[in-house]
């Protein structure tokens, strides 16, 4: 029987037969639980049930498609959700409407297992709310059979050869990123004047654009349906993988956009004890390589390093080089700046 | 001379080919999507050869298969729940004697007009001013709210063309109000009632909007489970479930014309 149904009135309605026999969910012997809420394919089945066999502790799981169902969700106040993992921007703006939980360094041993270039970072000054999970890059994924040579900077996107051959991500920050960090601006630029000189870079480039797509330019770019591609690494790092040398995944010179997943704890989650055991435990080295060895994402858990496997290790679209990662810049919350950029976009995205 | 002979042939060349096409419009993406999970290649775009693989994870994927769980659970609840009170309301609405019929009318067709983005943010802020934990419960509690829409109107077109004087004498003959509903009134709906089930599973199974505001732990749906694996890819495992469902329903549709087709003969004989 199912423990929801516990907590739903209409669900017991319904069950009165099988849920009769059930106890109130606040009684002590009921088994401790664990809410998780998470992207897809962030935690490896295997990994979850050593959680659960080695603690006791009866997880569920459950999954999002983007930061901001997670911000609905938290916001409501009867999400029962214990772990949450949002994305950089969004963590800022959860810390600020104080829905997730500050964290007792003191009870999160392993925590220096992490790798310090991924600590104290502006969403998250001195790590007090989250530690980071998984982390990875926005670049340019390419067919070596079809380009000149190889690609190295942003400027690929808007080259004439490539006509009706290049994809774009369906992504109003991210495109805007590409002509910006082009530029030498920063991501974050929110000059009003700088935004709409963008938007007409890539009004121009409409012509070369053979789709705008955030879901399947992996897909399309394996397929052959377009040859330069706008796209994250982990589904570019699978699709170069599997090529056999056709493809290959580019972080451009100029510089790409680094994003970074972070555990923390909602501050509607009622088990608190349940979700420190969890963040105990995937800062252990042994079980933060067996993470990203599952999900082929770079982890934050610089002790895990040498018990990945190598090929993704030594990876360079899953862990790109220290001169790579320099280069890199986090999205912010760009606050009321967000609006004309949306405008704009809708703006491009219109445009004949 | 044979001019409109030629001209017959020739519309129904024509018509034949429309309806090619109709049916392959319909068809290819559902075959497409059936070929392609048993695509030994991740990637959903690339023929690469034959494997049952998918289907061998699929079954060790609990996650979707969870989400397929939450879907048939939350659907059959919402039909059950949905017909139901739709079903009444449909039938109150029809006695003139209902107070402010109109309004109530109008106010039960509402959640068909709002947008969904709207109706799933509504009730999300509900639940969380009633204190109400997200749950199953409150998504099927949703899902009823959009569904009994759909119940009432196509039940409510049922009943206008219903004789009252089938009931009338019904109850002329000596039968009580529970008796003439149970066998003239709702034989007589049935098929409105059956219909607007079927929608209503339907309309259930596939949400996505409103669903995903409402739902809680435990309860991702096969809808937002596949919407959230886009971020990652989706895999041949969504096409191989999506196949087992498709055939479950082709199943069960030919299950349930063939208990149409025996009991209208055995309709008939009587």
């Amino acid at each position: 029987m199912k423990p929801w149904i516990l907590s739903a009135p209409l669900g017991l309605l319904l069950l009165a037969g099988c849920g009769a026999g059930e106890k109130a969910a606040e009684a002590p012997k009921e088994p401790r639980q664990l809410n998780i809420y998470i992207w897809t394919n962030y935690l490896p089945q295997d990994v979850l049930a050593d959680f659960e066999k080695r603690t006791g502790i009866k997880t569920r799981v459950d999954t999002y498609d983007s930061n901001e169902t997670i911000l609905a969700k938290l916001q409501s106040g009867v999400a029962d959700y214990d772990i949450a993992v949002p994305s950089d921007y969004m963590l800022k703006a959860l810390i600020s409407e104080n829905l997730v939980r500050e964290l007792d360094r003191s009870r999160l041993q392993g925590f220096e297992n992490l790798d310090p270039r991924f600590l104290n970072q502006k969403f998250d000054p001195e790590n007090r709310h989250s530690i980071p999970y998984v982390w990875g890059t926005a670049g340019i994924g390419y067919d070596t059979t079809k380009v000149a040579a190889p690609i190295d900077s942003w400027g690929a996107l808007f080259d004439p050869r490539y006509k009706g051959r290049i994809l774009m991500l369906d992504d109003a920050r991210e495109a805007f990123g590409t002509v910006l960090k082009l530029q030498g601006k920063s991501l974050n630029e929110t000059d009003p004047a700088v935004l709409r000189q963008v938007a007409e870079v890539l009004k121009k480039q409409k012509a070369l654009v053979r789709t705008y797509n955030s879901s399947d330019f992996a897909n399309l770019l394996t397929a052959g349906d377009v040859d330069v591609a706008h796209g994250w690494n982990g589904e570019m790092a699978e699709a170069v993988a599997s090529s056999k040398g056709k493809l290959a995944y580019v972080v451009p010179k100029e510089g790409g956009t680094l994003w970074i997943d972070s555990v923390v704890l909602p501050t509607s989650g009622r088990n608190t004890d349940a979700a420190y055991e969890f963040l105990r435990f995937v800062l252990e080295p042994e079980i933060a390589a067996r993470i990203v060895n599952g999900i082929h994402y770079a982890g934050a858990n610089r002790a895990a390093l040498p018990k990945i496997d190598e090929a993704i290790r030594n990876d360079p679209a899953i862990y790109p080089p220290q001169e790579v990662l320099d280069r890199c810049e986090l999205l912010e919350d760009l606050g009321p700046t967000t609006e004309l950029i949306d405008e704009l976009w809708t703006e491009i995205k219109a445009a004949s | 001379m044979n001019g409109p002979v030629s001209a017959g042939r020739w519309s129904r060349r024509v018509l034949a080919v429309h309806t090619a096409f109709i049916y392959l419009f319909l068809w290819v993406p559902i075959g497409v999507l059936a070929v392609f999970s048993f695509n030994t290649g991740r990637q959903t775009a690339v023929w690469r050869g034959f494997t049952l693989d998918w289907y061998h994870r699929l079954l060790a994927n609990e996650a979707l298969l969870a989400a397929v769980r939450n879907s048939l659970l939350v659907a059959a609840l919402t039909t059950l729940l949905a017909t139901v009170i739709g079903t009444l309301a449909a039938l109150a609405l029809r006695r003139p004697e209902t107070p402010g019929r109109g309004g109530t009318l109008a106010l039960l067709l509402l959640p068909m007009v709002i947008p969904e983005v709207v109706l799933g943010a509504a009730l999300l802020t509900l639940f969380g001013a009633l204190g109400l934990r997200l749950s199953l419960t409150t998504v099927v509690i949703a899902h009823v709210v959009f569904s009994v829409s759909y119940v009432t109107l196509v039940v409510r077109a049922r009943l206008a063309g219903l004789d009252p004087a089938l009931e009338e004498a019904a109850r002329d003959l000596g039968a009580g109000p529970f008796e003439t509903f149970r066998r003239v009134t709702l034989p007589l709906i049935f098929p409105g009632v059956a219909a607007s089930a079927l929608l209503v599973f339907t309309l259930s199974i596939d949400d996505y909007v409103v669903t995903s505001f409402v739902a809680g732990v435990g309860s991702t749906t096969l809808p937002l489970h596949v919407y959230s694996m886009l971020r990652v890819g989706v895999t041949p495992e969504v096409n191989a479930v999506s196949t087992l469902l498709l055939a479950g329903t082709i199943v069960l549709i030919v299950a349930a014309q063939r208990l149409m087709r025996v009991s209208s003969s055995e309709g008939d004989r009587t």
